[in-house]
């Protein structure tokens, strides 16, 4: 037997629960907190369930297909069941929580499908990814909307998208094709929504989206035209093939164009017509043809032909409707005969009358009965006087008859009419040609011919014949008038006269020639080179003995005593006596006398021989010559004295005294007494006189112009005033010849100068010459301004200014 | 047959080497002696409930995420079996129900059987539960051929936009389910069911 220890019951000590957990166990409970996490999470994640009804879910699958909004999934199908009634397919979406609460009242959904049409391929996507449902709605969340009715087709606008939705109404001829593109000046500007048959009406109606900014362009005055298709057309202008795009010739197309200005923009749904084609569009925005009329019945009691349907209604002109129907009726209960009257009916277009569109037919009606108690009254009118149709007229009468509206006319109501105003052209054009039938044509062609029988037994008369001879002859004596020598010798006459006044002419010229040759200029010259001499003389007298200033002081003190400057004055004096006599009021007279530049010019020119010639007979001048001739001796013979002499003082002395002792103040008292002889000479009455007796010459020589002016002819008197121009030409050559003076006592007086200069300088003989030259320059000066004067103004010597 | 149990002995569960009841630490590897491990049975039960936790979502999750140019396609384990079943490739649609469905499911009730058939008062199958415990034991490690293949698609399939291949949330989740069943599996001590043997023959003798 082996020894083994007792057979112990191990009781292990019992611990708690805590102590015996494993720490294993962590793990699942970590596990279990995560799943119940990941569940919660997800749980608190899942967004609400829609439901969605669609008439069909064709491509919807669970789990699978997804929401979309702006082509971002926000949902996914949950489950694709149907309804209690089995009409529609509901679709449960599980929507993204986010994104719930904007699944409001305008969210729309549909189910965007791969679409191929004319316009292009749409939904291309799905065709591998299978469909989604699209959804749009707004971005103001309004709480979530669990159930929402699908859409069948996308809408026009969708939420967010900037536009306007309006319906479109197809007239005949148009045609609306569901999603075909709306057309602006050749762009898609919208697109052609769901066409079905408007209810209670014959034409498709369909809704159209214009989005924004064209929605702009759409006012009242907008047209819609159909597009579609091609216009094909041969006329005058060739062949036209016409359509606007390649889409709208496949699918067609609806194109508006707003074709006037001044429509108000339309409202939301704005009711439009699709007209057949862009002409009829832009007629129609002048008549509207769209709106259905207002229908009246007329009865005519006249049965005339002419009028049709289609005849116009007018209304003071313009056409407010047109005839429907033209018929007879026979009605004896109310007219009491059985006369057939002609029973029109009319429709009246209230969009022509200018009522607005909006006005019911109850108001034409109001308008027009108002109107037929005025006096409103229907009546037959010529259209066209060439075709004979008639139209309707509703004018205005007269007749108070206090006729209104028949409201109880069948089928319409009853406008009253009056009497026809046609204008039967055939009677009128008839009675015209009876008018011109009935003209006596015949007795007027018989009068005709007796008047032109008369008028050739007239003209076949022998004294009428005659005429022309006769007045041949009277010709021929006028002629002989005309010829005659005493005529003829007129001419030769007045060239006679003419001749004369020439001649007198050459007389003046030969009066300005004496002029000139009087030579008191060359003989003032000559005095001028004699006192030049003398003062040369002197010069060489005075040189070399300045030692002489003594007694050459003594010569110059009586030098300085002479009154050259009253010499000077009086010399001026007389040239200003000259100058008064030229302004005498006799020589002023003159040229008022002559009237004109010649007689002025031969009035001075006879005054100027005058007076020169007065001056020659006083020899004024040739004493004037004649002292200045002995003061130049006398210089002369102080030069002889002083020459070659110089040692001689005493000599010299002597004859500076005599030279002293000359009698020069005698020689000037002399000089100024020729002076004022000449000058008295002028001022005497005889010189005074003489413009006097020139101007009686003159009136003479003027009585002789007026005489040759009488008789005379244009030649002579244009030779006369040749000779005169001569005549002043020879006075202007003597004038020149003044220059020619001044240049001479210009020399003199510098000689003079150099005289004094040799002086010494500040001796009072010096200064006594130096003035006394200065006298003499100035003296100069005045002749050459004299001169000048004359240079520069000629003609103020004959003027006397 | 006797126990080390049973001979007043304690074997090292790691060299081997039987040492005398008392001895704490093998003294040959150092490890520590326990003859018998009494909180092993609550370390199962713990990796055996969070395997089987990881289950669930692996089956209901995708494992797989294919995309090509316009499809996505996501499939769960049974998903894909089944798929693969319907284009007529019924061999592999076996291997991968049983490999993923059937072993891990099999393993589950093994490990949950033998831990019960320890701990109660049943008889034991004796040796059977022997070669069952090391049947789940082997077999185990052979789960992880799902994970296995969608980290080579994963990563052999990356074409960009046009296909690409990516593991989908149920692969984490099995390829835990697969390791806490393993660690259950590796947590059971084996010798309990020698203790339940003895009692069954104590109880018979």
């Amino acid at each position: 037997m082996t020894q083994t220890p007792p057979n112990v019951r191990v009781e292990p000590a019992r611990r708690s629960l805590w102590e015996r957990a494993s720490v294993v166990w962590l793990v699942p409970l970590m596990a279990l907190l995560i799943a119940l996490g990941v569940a919660w999470q997800t749980w608190s994640d899942r967004g609400p369930l829609i439901t969605i009804t669609f008439d069909e879910a064709q491509g919807v699958h669970a789990r699978e297909t997804e929401l979309r909004y702006r082509d971002v999934t926000v949902g996914v199908v949950e489950d694709v069941g149907f309804s209690s009634d089995l009409q529609s397919v509901a679709v449960d979406i599980r929507l993204n929580k986010d994104i719930a609460p904007f699944v409001d009242d305008d969210a729309a959904f549909w189910v965007v499908s791969p679409q191929v049409t004319a316009q292009g391929v749409s939904g291309l996507d799905t065709v591998l990814s299978g469909v989604f449902i699209e959804g749009v709605w707004d971005r103001v969340p309004e709480g979530l909307i669990p159930a929402h009715r699908g859409l069948t087709d996308p809408p026009l606008l969708r939420p967010g998208q900037q536009g306007r939705v309006l319906t479109l109404r197809s007239l005949p001829g148009a045609s609306l094709t569901e999603g075909t593109p709306v057309l602006y000046k050749g762009i898609a500007v919208g697109r052609v929504g769901k066409t079905e048959l408007a209810p209670g009406e014959t034409a498709a109606q369909s809704q159209i989206v214009i989005f924004s900014p064209y929605d702009q362009q759409l006012t009242t005055a907008t047209r819609f035209w159909d597009t579609s298709g091609f216009s094909f057309s041969i006329g005058a202008g060739g062949v036209e093939l016409d359509f606007s795009s390649i889409a709208s010739l496949i699918a067609g197309g609806v194109a508006f164009e707003t074709l006037a200005s001044g429509g108000v923009p339309v409202r939301d749904n704005a009711l439009f017509d699709v007209f057949g084609s862009e002409s009829l569009a832009r007629e129609s925005l002048f008549s509207d043809n769209s709106r259905p009329g207002v229908n009246l019945t007329v009865i005519f009691e006249d049965n005339v032909s002419g009028l049709s349907i289609g005849s116009p209604v007018e209304l003071g002109g313009v056409q407010i409707g047109e005839v429907i129907s033209v018929s007879g009726i026979l009605d004896p209960l109310r007219f009491r005969d059985q006369r057939v009257r002609l029973m029109v009916n009319i429709e009246i277009r209230p969009g022509q009358l200018g009522m607005g569109d909006l006005s019911a037919s109850t108001d034409v009606m109001d308008f027009l009965d108002a109107r037929v108690a005025e006096g409103l009254r229907a009546r037959l009118a010529t259209t066209s006087i060439l075709t004979g149709g008639l139209k309707i007229e509703l004018v205005t009468t007269d007749e108070s008859d206090s006729a209104l509206l028949d409201f109880s006319g069948d089928p319409f109501p009853i406008l009253p009419s009056t009497d026809s105003d046609i204008a039967d052209a055939a009677a009128t054009a008839q009675g015209v040609l009876n008018r011109v039938n009935n003209l006596p044509v015949e007795e007027l062609l018989q009068s005709a011919i007796r008047f032109l029988d008369g008028a050739a037994a007239l003209t076949n008369d022998p004294e009428l014949t005659a005429v022309p001879g006769e007045v041949r002859a009277l010709l021929g004596d006028v002629r002989g008038v005309v010829g005659s020598e005493a005529v003829q010798a007129l001419p030769a006459q007045l060239s006679a006269l003419m001749l004369e006044l020439q001649g007198a002419t050459t007389d003046l010229r030969a009066v300005a020639a004496d002029l000139q040759a009087a030579q008191a200029v060359d003989r003032l010259l000559a005095a001028v080179d004699a006192t030049s001499a003398a003062a040369t003389a002197v010069t060489d007298s005075v040189t070399g003995v300045p030692e002489l200033i003594a007694s050459l002081n003594t010569v110059a003190q009586s030098a300085a005593d002479l009154p050259l400057t009253a010499l000077v004055d009086q010399a001026t004096s007389v040239v200003s006596a000259a100058d008064g006599l030229l302004r005498a009021p006799g020589t002023q007279a003159l040229p008022d006398q002559l009237g004109a530049a010649l007689q002025d010019l031969q009035g001075v020119l006879a005054d100027l021989r005058g007076v020169t010639t007065d001056l020659n007979d006083t020899q004024a001048v040739e004493r004037l010559l004649a002292a200045v001739d002995a003061a130049s001796v006398a210089a002369t013979a102080v030069t002889d004295s002083v020459t070659g002499v110089p040692e001689l003082i005493a000599s010299l002395n002597g004859v500076a005294q005599s030279a002293a002792d000359l009698p020069l103040t005698a020689l000037v008292e002399q000089a100024t007494g020729v002076v004022d002889a000449a000058e008295q000479l002028l001022r005497n009455s005889g010189t005074q006189e003489l413009p006097g007796q020139l101007a009686s010459a003159l009136d003479e020589v003027r009585q002789v112009l007026a005489d040759l002016r009488a008789g005379g002819t244009v030649d002579s008197l244009n030779a006369t005033l040749g000779s005169a121009r001569d005549a002043a030409a020879a006075i202007e050559t003597a004038a020149q010849s003044l220059p020619d003076i001044s240049a001479r006592l210009n020399r003199v007086l510098s000689q003079a100068t150099e005289t004094l200069e040799g002086f010494e300088a500040g001796s009072e003989l010096n200064r006594s010459a130096r003035g006394a030259l200065s006298e003499i320059e100035r003296a100069a000066r005045a002749v050459e301004s004299l001169a000048k004067a004359l240079e520069r103004r000629p003609n103020s010597i004959i003027l006397g200014r | 047959m006797i126990t080390a149990r049973d001979a007043g002995l304690v074997g090292c569960r790691r060299c081997a080497r039987a040492w005398p009841a008392e001895t704490p630490v093998c003294p040959t590897c150092g490890s520590a002696l326990q003859s018998r491990d009494m909180g092993a049975m609550q370390r199962v039960w713990a990796w055996w409930v969070a395997g089987v936790m990881c289950f669930f979502p692996a089956n209901l999750y995708p494992m797989l995420e294919t995309r090509t140019l316009f499809v996505s396609q996501s499939d769960t384990i049974v998903g894909g079996a089944i798929e693969l079943m319907h284009h007529g490739a019924y061999g592999i649609a076996l291997v991968i129900f049983v490999a993923s469905i059937v072993i891990p499911l099999g393993k589950f009730i093994a490990i949950a059987y033998l831990a019960l058939r320890v701990r109660g008062d049943k008889p034991p199958a004796g040796h059977g539960a022997h070669k069952l415990y090391h049947l789940v034991e082997y077999i185990g490690r052979w789960s992880m051929i799902d994970v296995f293949v969608v980290a080579i698609l994963a990563s052999l399939v990356h074409l960009g936009s046009v296909a690409s291949v990516q593991p989908g949330p149920a692969s984490l989740a099995f390829a835990l389910s697969v390791i806490f069943t393993m660690l259950s599996a590796q947590s059971f001590d084996s010798r309990l069911i020698w203790d339940r043997t003895d009692v069954q023959k104590g109880q018979a003798a």
